[in-house]
């Protein structure tokens, strides 16, 4: 059950056995320490802002290494390197079909690359993918899930499926359903959820064996204002406490709100990597993603457009 | 009102023209209708009421085509149906609403099918010193046919509450419409053969003492019932003429049924079994088992085949006892090959199963888990039953055993080709029916592989159970029947571990191919 990587000393977040009488441990729990999420404000997420000014940066958590996946003569994803240093919240943003949903599902081991290599946690997701699966919490994007079960029923056989024991998952199934305010559907079939809920227990479900790394594709596309910052504070509980985020998003102006290191993936290819300040170099995050995803196409042959017709 | 309502009913009919797919469908319908009509007027005039057998067939063809008439309306599915709660926001009185409704039920086919009956089953009469009251019944039968499907309409808009239930409503309205014409014509081809009339006679008997053919069966017998039957036919129509408004005035003005599924407390089926990922897995499978259409409609379809083989011997003129031999393998073969292509019944809720530190030999235990719950405990049943009406001494064994063996090794097999060549299934949420977007020929190889594959596998102990039923000799039987059952064993935890192995390997492979379709 213990992952082979030492190099996090300071708070091991995988515990598959939480005793039933979970009240008092809870505090330990850092991903999914929830219930408390209203009462006692998280630390605040500026500290996790600016880590590059410390001396030592924190241990390298996700890894990829020239990672590389065509679909016949077309190049997915071209040769990605991309660094994931624990507890940051790193955004992968990019145009529609630059890459971003085949990068993250090569990292979280549902779908195989041609070469190129991913380490989560220090484990290879390609050669060893139990132990790396373990360490991992997906969300992705456009899959269905099973939806004839409720959601209780979701989260605890994900639970299940992830090893943990009976009264783990169905104790963690209620904290993440007030955490993620969906505590009032959990007995109601999947099927009947509308897209954001479905984004909430998803979330949720990826969360619920406290794993070091969440991979999480668009995970707040459709989620209405009130939920993603519901989300976004779970979240960022999640990175205070040494858990790791790796989102991809279209929406720039939460990136730059809740991301602190940001890749620019457009055609298969990083084309900036680094700090969001560094990034974004004193402009707007949208400003300069627009700029490298190739500027704004000067619009011509629309004349007609502009000559009314009646 | 009463007219605006008749009108709208009108223009309803003229709608289904519209279009040219619609209009070939209305075509066909009226086809059907029309040779349903002209079927009954001819054999009306065919029948001889003094012989009996033609009386329990007029009973049985009359009881059938009513039971079609009846629920005719739902088969179109309930859009066309004039149905109360669809005038609830306009300010229609209610009173001329629940007449224009009634009215509106005797226009259109089910109407006229009804009418016709009635007409046809005068005609049957006429000539004979009942025929008056044989006019009447047909009346009240009628009547009671229009009054009926209106009831039905109405009620079955209640219950579909949600897209799933109106097609499986549409679905079950066309089926006993299929089963009734079916029984109508098994009635017709048995008496113009003169073969069993007592079991028709028995039949119609059963018929009559039904609500079905109640009022059909009235010109049947002697003063005291003819009076009793139709007396009660009376009371029907009026009861139901009554009742109508109150009905309609309920229905318009009681709120919606919306999904009142009560919210589901617990975790159902995964409370009962252990914590683990296998048990989870069953679970879960078992739950889609249960509840999801496509894999009810396999449940209901299985016993279909047998039965059908069995008929089918029967005609060709094999000796009837010696086919109850054929169900319960041939019902086992079928359960066990169904799973061949169970991943594909997830669609990408695989990812689930990809994305989670899974041992591919979880995944497919609990997959197993489902079929081998049904289909054991039916083999177990069925098969002393099928030894003893066999007449065959001492074939349990081998009946149990090759029963077993070909469930296990179906599984084995199908444990196998479900990670190594799923192809495209309905997806989830669609009808029982529907078929996948897009079946390419690897799905008819895969399916014919593996039914060959288990064949193979079981050859050996179906071969000594066939040697032994030839040479009568009980203890090739007993061999055969151990025989099926350990190469059953065998097959099921060989397939499951090589089955658990190529999931790992492929299962990011397995998943792309799921998405794909």
């Amino acid at each position: 059950m213990k992952p082979a990587k030492p190099a996090k000393p300071v708070k091991p977040t995988t515990r598959r056995t939480d005793k039933p009488e979970a009240a008092t441990p809870r505090p330990k729990k850092p991903a999914v320490s929830t219930s408390r999420a209203k009462k006692k404000p998280a630390p605040s997420p500026k500290a996790q802002r600016a880590p590059r000014t410390k001396p030592e940066p924190p241990p390298v958590v996700v890894e990829v290494t020239s990672l590389r996946k065509t679909y016949g003569s077309t190049v997915a994803v071209d040769d990605i390197d991309l660094t994931v240093r624990r507890g940051s919240m790193f955004g992968v943003v990019g145009p529609n079909g630059a890459g971003k949903t085949t990068t993250l599902s090569m990292i979280t081991g549902l779908l195989r690359p041609d070469s190129g290599t991913v380490l989560v946690a220090g484990l290879d997701v390609w050669r060893d993918p139990i132990a790396a699966k373990r360490v991992t919490g997906v969300l992705p994007d456009r899959m269905r899930l099973f939806d004839r079960l409720t959601g209780a029923q979701l989260l605890y056989y994900c639970g299940m499926l992830h090893g943990l024991d009976r009264s783990t998952a169905s104790s963690r199934t209620e904290d993440l359903g007030v955490a993620l305010g969906i505590e009032g559907s959990l007995n109601r079939p999947v099927r009947d959820y509308s897209i954001g809920m479905v984004k909430k227990i998803s979330l949720a479900a990826a969360m619920i064996h406290s794993p070091r790394v969440l991979v999480l594709d668009e995970p707040f596309e459709s989620v209405d204002p009130v939920s993603t910052s519901q989300a976004i504070d779970l979240l960022q509980r999640y990175t205070a406490s040494g858990g790791t985020v790796l989102l991809s998003s279209h929406n720039m102006a939460l990136v730059e709100r809740v991301c602190d290191s940001v890749a620019v993936i457009v055609d298969g290819s990083v084309l900036a990597v680094g700090t969001l300040d560094e990034v974004r170099g004193g402009r707007s995050l949208e400003e300069r993603f627009v700029e490298l995803a190739g500027g704004r196409v000067a619009v011509e042959g629309l004349e007609w457009l502009t000559t009314f017709s009646d | 009102m009463v007219d605006h309502i008749l009108r709208l009913k009108l223009a309803l009919l003229g709608s289904a023209f519209r279009g040219a797919a619609s209009a070939v469908r209305a075509l066909l319908v009226l086809l059907l209708a029309g040779g349903v009509g002209t079927a009954l007027i001819m054999l009306a005039h065919e029948v001889q009421v003094e012989r009996a057998d033609h009386r329990a067939a007029l009973i049985i063809v009359a009881s059938a085509i009513a039971l079609g008439i009846v629920v005719a309306p739902l088969s179109a599915g309930l859009g066309s149906a004039l149905e109360p709660r669809r005038f609830a926001a306009f300010p229609v009185p209610r009173g001329q609403l629940a007449l224009g409704i009634m009215l509106a039920g005797v226009v259109g086919v089910p109407g006229a099918l009804a009418i016709t009956l009635g007409i046809a089953f005068e005609i049957a009469w006429a000539d004979t010193d009942k025929a008056g009251l044989a006019i009447l019944a047909g009346v009240i039968g009628a009547i009671v046919l229009v009054m009926a499907s209106q009831y039905l309409v109405a009620v079955t808009a209640q219950l579909a509450v949600s897209s799933a239930a109106v097609r499986m409503m549409t679905a079950a309205a066309r089926l006993t419409i299929a089963l009734a014409l079916g029984a109508a014509g098994l009635a017709v081809f048995l008496v113009q053969s003169g073969e069993d009339t007592e079991g028709l006679i028995e039949v119609a008997s059963v018929v009559a003492a039904t609500p079905l053919g109640f009022l059909w069966a009235a010109p049947d017998g002697v003063d005291a019932e003819i009076a009793w039957r139709l007396f009660g036919g009376a009371v029907a129509v009026a009861a139901m003429i009554a009742a109508w408004p109150w009905v309609v005035r309920r229905i318009v003005e009681a709120p919606q049924r919306i999904r009142s599924e009560p919210a589901i407390r617990g975790l159902g089926w995964f409370d009962l079994v252990p914590a683990t990922a296998s048990a989870a897995i069953a679970a879960r499978s078992l739950l889609y088992w249960t509840r999801d259409a496509r894999y009810r409609a396999v449940i209901i379809a299985l016993p279909v085949a047998p039965a059908l083989m069995m008929v089918a011997l029967a005609v060709a003129g094999a000796p009837v006892p010696l086919l109850w031999l054929i169900p319960v393998p041939v019902f086992a073969l079928f359960l066990g090959w169904f799973s061949h292509n169970d991943v594909a019944y997830d669609h990408s809720a695989m990812w689930m199963h990809v994305a989670a530190p899974l041992r591919g030999f979880s995944d497919r235990w609990g997959r197993v888990v489902p079929p081998l719950l049904i289909g054991t405990p039916l083999i177990l049943l069925a098969s002393p039953l099928a030894a003893l009406w066999s007449e065959v001494p001492e074939v349990y064994p081998a009946v149990v055993g090759t029963g077993l063996g070909l469930l296990l090794t179906g599984l084995g097999v199908s444990s196998v080709s479900s990670a190594l060549t799923p192809y495209p299934a309905a997806r989830p949420g669609a009808g029982p029916w529907d078929q996948p977007p897009l079946l390419g020929a690897a799905a008819g190889w895969t399916q014919s592989f593996t039914l060959l594959a288990i064949l193979a596998f079981m050859a050996p102990s179906l071969t000594l159970a066939v040697m032994g039923l030839m040479d009568e000799d009980p203890e090739m039987l007993e061999v055969a029947g151990w025989a099926g059952g350990a190469t059953g064993f065998g097959m099921l935890v060989l397939g499951i571990l090589i089955g658990g192995f190529v999931f790992r390997r492929r299962a990011p492979e397995l998943l792309g191919l799921l998405m794909r379709t």
